[in-house]
């Protein structure tokens, strides 16, 4: 196809320039005609100038020619007259053109003349015969003034009878005075030639150059380079013919008209050359009145060319850009097409493994409800059951929360909610999430942080325990029972003062990795399988929502992992520093100005250094609990304030030095002992007075929280409403729930707990039966937010504006399946005291409950 | 490109529009111009034969001080000239002679003799007068004065010597003569080595040999001023001055060193210079302009040398002068001397030396002349060098020697031509009287 089409155009072009070519011979062919033509005419006009002005010069020297032989007949006649005609000769003073009058009487060879000289007509020579007007003219001569001259004689009669000879000189010069000063503007060269002797006896004032050939003819010819032999015969001969000849020939490698010209019979000639530009000036003229016109018909023609080329090659452009376009476009589509068949693909495989991921649990939620059905009345196999039952729900929940919100971010909807938190909160709630599900598997679990500056930091907590969570948990599920497992939690060098650089490493010497695995493990639906982790249980999501929320984070995340060697993940991650957080006042309003940390470990010494840098605190680090009492007892004047011991230090020591240290202490100085979770002899230590435990890792918000506990007397902290139980007995609740099993599940579960529920299907029916009861009627209502005729937001908003008392305050708890956190926002803006979600976990419906209901009992 | 498009159209527009266009003329007298009154200065000097092929410097650096004059004075310097056709002819000289005497012309390019005839016989405006004739130097003054008149100015001082072909000197082991023994030697180991005639001659030129030999003494190292006094009153003759220098030609001739027919009809370089630029002739004789003109022996296949002729005092230029004279009666005198000063203005001058390579008559103008010309411009530059015209010899030396020379070329006896001399020593003291 294109090569047809670069045919195409090689045709189109060749026809182009076929075409300009054809042009062009055309307008040279005519140009070429017509200027030959005018060449042709201007070349005849200008031999007809030549001519007619030769002959005008020719008419003029004979016509003064026959005036001297009319002259000198006349003075013949009057010499005749005169009774001494010598006495004439002799007194005649020459003029510009008679230069000397001779006289020979008749019978005589001698006479006289006018130069006083005796005068022989053997000087002159006659024998040329030439005639001017009736007389005899001589051949030219050199005469005395210097100058070329000829004489005319004449015979001197008297009564019929010859008495003598009058010889009458004549210059040439004269013949200049009558001439015209210069000929074709003194660019041509023009003499007058003796025919006899070839001499050249006058150059005319203002005619020739100087070595035009100045001499005689065959100087002439010598200097214009008239060489031609055939040519110069002629000349010859039309010279002895005393013919007129005009010829072409160039001189000094100029076209010329070369003439020479037949004066008085032949006797002299005119000769020269004219240079065909001096004759025929318009010629110029005319050839450059042709040029201009053809230049401008060319530049015309050639313009026309150019635009037509132009237009092509734009039109060529733009059908070439439309062809790359519609490339692109075909591409796009194409890539579009790939796309939707990959979606279709992904969707397939999302289906696929989604199918398979549900039916397992499905499976066995239905298979363990038909046991139940069969084993009803075995009340050991109803909660074996109901627990599998419960487990494979757990896990189907799960499943869903996973594909939910990888969804959710793979879609860009997830808002990172960026509030200041504690690494210690933060560590600690992972602590207390993995280290069981680590117990359970007898695995070690090991968290380290090191080099951490800041632990108050901005962030959003949750994402980053989900993050940890995953890691750790998948840590967990992939190390063989009794493994280990290390958390660390690194600082890094900051790259910026208001930016924490964190790295947190999970490592485990479990299953560990193929190196395929490892390039994948990062998407969705994957989980490593083999003969010992097929056992594993899983959505395969987690990674895939993990790296996806440290991006989201701007962080990063890799693994290295070795088969049946471990595996080791790696986040890095910037978390802001918040303005300010250190309470500076906290160590003087305690009376702690000085602090002593005792730890064989010299980085955790280091450690606790780093974190305690930016606190207004003397810090002192011993590696022994010698040294350790020591140093109290030296410091009696300056007493350590406080006294942090690792346990493990201790251990390794003389416990009995524990005492010691505690006696060396100041009464009432707190003594905190860093122990790790589960650590075995603490109990002794705690005997001692103002003696508590820090959890490690060690956190300067922890250590402040205990010094604070202890200072204010309190004992062991525990959590509020610990060991109190939450009873939901007697409470009456208005619940909105379109989904009748829903409804029927929610009213078992209260019914079960004592408490009472009234269901109505929509937020309508909930608003008109609260507006409709009395005050006081409900403890609570219960708030499905999708729901047919009015959804829960518009409901709660409605009963929020009702003008009964217990409307504002009455707690209206939101139970749906929407359970991300702007569908918590959205309950909270709509008026709903709490968010609660889908399915509903029986334990924290009777926390929230019981804490609502109770605070509105408060109240 | 639809600007650049409407620009050109509009420019071919107005370029057509220009083209066709036609000035409009509304006078009734259709003559563009009338001619004006030009003042003219009529100029005769000879004119070399033409050959088309040649370059003739010397003629264009008088051209160009002839333009430099005319465009300066607004003035047309109109030339007239002659050249004879052979030795039949009259010759340069006797035209000049004729024309002045007749005053056919205004301004006239004279040979040094010629100009001693006319300043004689009261023919030529005397010329010190110019502007630029106080720029003159001493030695073309003192040859170019006659009874306290400046009667010609030269536009270069014109030195005579002898053009070697150095090729054959070397060839045959011959060094550069500079006595007239020591010349004649090189003539006889030429003349045996086959070489027919070693001096190229014409009818010109040989009286330079002559001259050089008969007043070396005189003007180096001797009393010019005194002797000069003693020839014009007769207390010594010329002859004895020229016999030395005849007794040389004679020998010459005799031995066959110069074709003395063949010199008696030779025009200067026409009969000897082709035989000496084909490596013929080793020995010519010419003037210092000749080494640069194409037309002469500027352009030669061999290593040319110029030296003085041979002396008692070495090899000795031979000076003379060409100059402008004004005819005293001529018809537009005061044009022609504004003309000559301006000719022999320092500028025109240094145009003129420079473009023919020449020793300029100004005590302003210097210029380097080319390596041929070194030998003979050294001995210049050591004020070595006879005078060939001195104007205050009362008998024309150039001219009367040069036509006494002939007479030996024809055959004439020593004697004959001293005796010759001595007559034309008493006419002149007898005219000298009257």
């Amino acid at each position: 196809m294109k090569r047809k089409r670069n045919r195409i155009r090689i045709d189109k072009g060749i026809s182009l320039f076929l075409s300009i070519v054809l042009v062009f011979a055309i307008l040279g062919t005519v140009v070429f005609f017509v200027a030959r033509r005018l060449s042709a005419e201007m070349s005849a006009s200008a031999i007809q100038n030549l001519s007619e002005s030769l002959d005008l010069i020719k008419c003029t020297i004979e016509s003064i020619s026959d005036k001297e032989a009319e002259f000198q007949c006349l003075m013949a006649h009057e010499i005749a007259n005169l009774e001494d005609p010598e006495a004439y000769i002799r007194s005649y003073k020459r003029n510009q053109t008679i230069v000397k009058l001779s006289l020979i009487r008749s019978g005589e060879t001698e006479g006289i003349s006018s130069t006083g000289e005796s005068f022989s007509e053997d000087e002159l020579d006659f024998s040329m015969g030439g005639m001017v007007g009736g007389l005899p003219v001589s051949q030219s001569y050199m005469n005395y003034m210097g100058t070329w001259a000829y004489t005319m004689k004449c015979p001197v009669e008297k009564d019929g009878r010859e008495i003598g000879t009058l010889y009458v000189e004549y210059v040439y010069d004269s013949f200049d005075h009558s001439l015209p000063d210069g000929f074709y503007d003194g660019r041509a060269m023009l003499y007058i030639m003796d025919s006899d002797s070839e001499r050249f006896v006058l150059k005319p004032k203002g005619m020739g150059e100087r070595n035009a050939g100045h001499l005689n003819l065959e100087d002439f010819y010598r200097a214009n380079d008239i060489r031609e032999e055939g040519l110069r015969k002629e000349v010859a001969d039309t010279l002895s013919s005393g013919g007129n000849i005009l010829f072409n020939h160039d001189i000094r490698e100029k076209d010329a008209l070369n003439f020479m010209w037949s004066v008085n019979g032949g006797t002299i000639y005119l000769i020269g050359y004219v240079p065909i530009e001096a004759i025929q000036q318009e010629e110029r003229t005319v050839n450059q009145n042709i040029a201009v016109v053809v230049i401008i018909m060319l530049v015309a023609f050639l313009l026309c060319c150019l635009l037509y080329y132009l237009n092509q090659r734009q039109q060529l452009k733009l059908r070439a850009e439309r062809e790359k376009e519609r490339e692109i476009h075909n591409q796009q589509l194409a890539e579009a097409l790939e796309a939707a068949q990959a979606a279709s693909n992904s969707k397939t495989t999302f289906l696929s493994n989604m199918s398979h991921d549900i039916r397992t649990p499905m499976n066995a939620v239905l298979g363990f409800t038909t046991l139940l059905a069969m084993d009803a009345e075995d009340p050991v196999k109803v909660r074996e059951y109901t627990r599998k039952i419960t487990a494979s729900g757990q896990h189907l929940l799960s499943l869903i929360n996973d594909i939910l919100d990888i969804s959710k971010i793979e879609s860009g909807k997830v808002v990172l909610n960026v509030e200041e938190f504690t690494l210690n909160d933060l560590v600690s709630s992972v602590d207390a999430i993995i280290r069981p599900m680590a117990g359970a598997r007898h695995q070690e679990f090991h968290v380290e942080v090191t080099g951490i500056r800041h632990e108050y930091l901005m962030g959003d907590e949750t994402r980053v325990n989900q993050i940890l969570i995953n890691l750790l948990s998948n840590a967990v599920k992939y190390t063989q029972e009794g493994g280990a497992i290390w958390f660390r939690m690194i600082g890094q060098k900051q790259r910026s003062s208001q930016y924490q650089h964190i790295r947190i490493e999970v490592e485990d010497n479990g299953y560990g990795m193929t190196e395929e695995y490892q390039k994948k493990i990062f998407d969705a639906f994957t989980r490593a399988e083999n003969s010992t982790t097929n056992k594993v249980q899983g959505t395969g999501l987690g990674m895939a929502i993990t790296k996806n929320i440290v991006e989201l984070m701007g962080g990063t995340i890799d693994v290295s992992s070795q088969m049946g060697q471990g595996s080791l993940f790696r986040v890095e991650l910037e978390f802001r520093i918040p303005e300010s957080h250190a309470d500076q006042q906290f160590w003087a309003d305690n009376g702690i100005g000085r602090l002593l940390a005792v730890d064989a470990d010299p980085k955790a010494c280091e450690n606790i250094c780093i974190l305690l840098e930016n606190e207004n605190l003397s810090v002192e680090t011993v590696s022994g609990l010698e040294e350790a009492v020591s140093l109290l007892e030296e410091a009696a004047d300056d007493p350590i304030q406080v006294l942090l011991l690792d346990w493990t230090t201790a251990l390794a020591e003389d416990l009995a030095l524990v005492g010691r240290l505690r006696a060396c202490m100041p009464k009432g100085a707190p003594l905190l002992i860093l122990a790790d979770y589960e650590q075995e002899g603490l109990e002794e230590a705690l005997w001692m007075e103002e003696t508590r435990i820090l959890t490690k890792p060690f956190f300067v918000s922890a250590f402040k929280q205990k010094i604070r506990e202890m200072k204010a007397g309190q004992s062991r902290s525990s959590s509020p409403g610990e060991g109190k139980s939450q009873s939901l007995e007697g409470l009456y609740f208005l619940a909105a729930e379109d989904n009748e099993i829903n409804a029927e599940i929610l009213e078992e579960l209260l019914k079960m707990e004592g408490a009472g529920c009234e269901i109505v299907e929509n937020g309508r029916l909930a608003l008109e039966r609260f507006e409709g009861a009395e005050e006081g009627t409900f403890d609570a209502i219960l708030m499905d937010v999708q729901m047919p005729v009015m959804n829960g937001y518009e409901a709660t908003r409605a009963i929020r504006a009702l003008k009964r008392e217990d409307a504002g305050r009455i707690p209206i708890i939101a139970m749906t399946a929407n359970a991300f956190a702007e569908d918590e926002r959205d309950a909270l803006d709509a008026g709903m005291s709490v968010h609660l979600s889908k399915p509903i976990h029986v334990e924290l419906l009777k926390e929230i409950i019981y804490q609502y209901v109770s605070e509105k009992g408060a109240e | 490109m639809m600007r650049l498009t409407a620009v050109c159209l509009a420019g071919i527009t107005a370029f057509s529009a220009a083209a066709c266009g036609n000035k409009g003329d509304i006078r009734n007298n259709l003559l563009n111009h009338e001619e004006e009154e030009q003042r003219v200065v009529n100029l005769f000097s000879p004119m070399e034969k033409t050959d088309p092929d040649a370059e003739n410097i010397a003629r264009t650096a008088f051209d160009k001080t002839v333009i430099l004059a005319e465009e300066r004075l607004g003035m047309k310097v109109v030339y007239r000239t002659y050249t004879a056709e052979d030795y039949r002819d009259k010759t340069y000289d006797d035209i000049c002679l004729d024309r002045v005497r007749s005053n056919m012309d205004d301004m006239y390019l004279l040979n040094p003799d010629v100009t001693m005839k006319l300043a004689e016989e009261g023919q030529l405006m005397d010329l010190s007068g110019l502007e630029n004739a106080k720029n003159l130097r001493d030695v073309v003054r003192m040859a170019n004065v006659v009874d306290g008149k400046l009667v010609a100015i030269p536009q270069e001082v014109v030195a005579y010597g002898l053009f070697i072909n150095k090729d054959m000197f070397d060839q045959y082991d011959l060094e550069l003569p500079k006595t007239p023994e020591e010349f004649l030697e090189c003539c006889r180991v030429f003349k045996e080595h086959g070489i027919e005639t070693p001096v190229g001659a014409n009818r010109w030129w040989l009286e330079t040999f002559v001259l050089a030999q008969a007043y070396a003494d005189m003007y180096n190292g001797g009393d010019p001023d005194g002797e000069i006094a003693a020839l014009n009153s007769g207390e010594r003759r010329y002859s004895d001055y020229m016999r030395p220098g005849f007794e040389f030609l004679k020998t010459m001739i005799d031995l066959g060193y110069i074709d003395a027919e063949k010199a008696y009809v030779s025009e200067a370089i026409e009969g000897e210079g082709a035989d000496f630029l084909a490596g013929k002739t080793p020995i010519v004789m010419a003037y210092w302009g000749a080494a640069n003109a194409d037309t002469a022996y500027g352009d030669t296949d061999f290593q040319m040398e110029v030296i003085g002729f041979p002396s008692s005092h070495g090899q000795m230029p031979v000076l003379s002068m060409t100059g402008f004279g004004i005819g005293a009666e001529a018809e537009h005198a005061e044009d022609a001397m504004e003309i000559l000063d301006a000719l022999i203005s320092d500028e025109a001058l240094q145009v003129y030396a420079e473009t023919n390579r020449v020793i300029s008559p100004s005590k302003n103008v210097e210029v380097e002349c080319i390596d041929a010309l070194k030998p003979l411009n050294d001995r210049i530059q050591e004020n070595a060098y006879v005078l060939a015209t001195n104007a205050g010899m009362k008998l024309e030396q150039w001219g009367n020697t040069c036509l006494i020379v002939r007479k030996l070329l024809e055959g004439a006896a020593v004697e004959e031509c001293m005796a010759e001399f001595d007559r034309l020593q008493e006419e002149t003291i007898r005219q000298d009287r009257e």
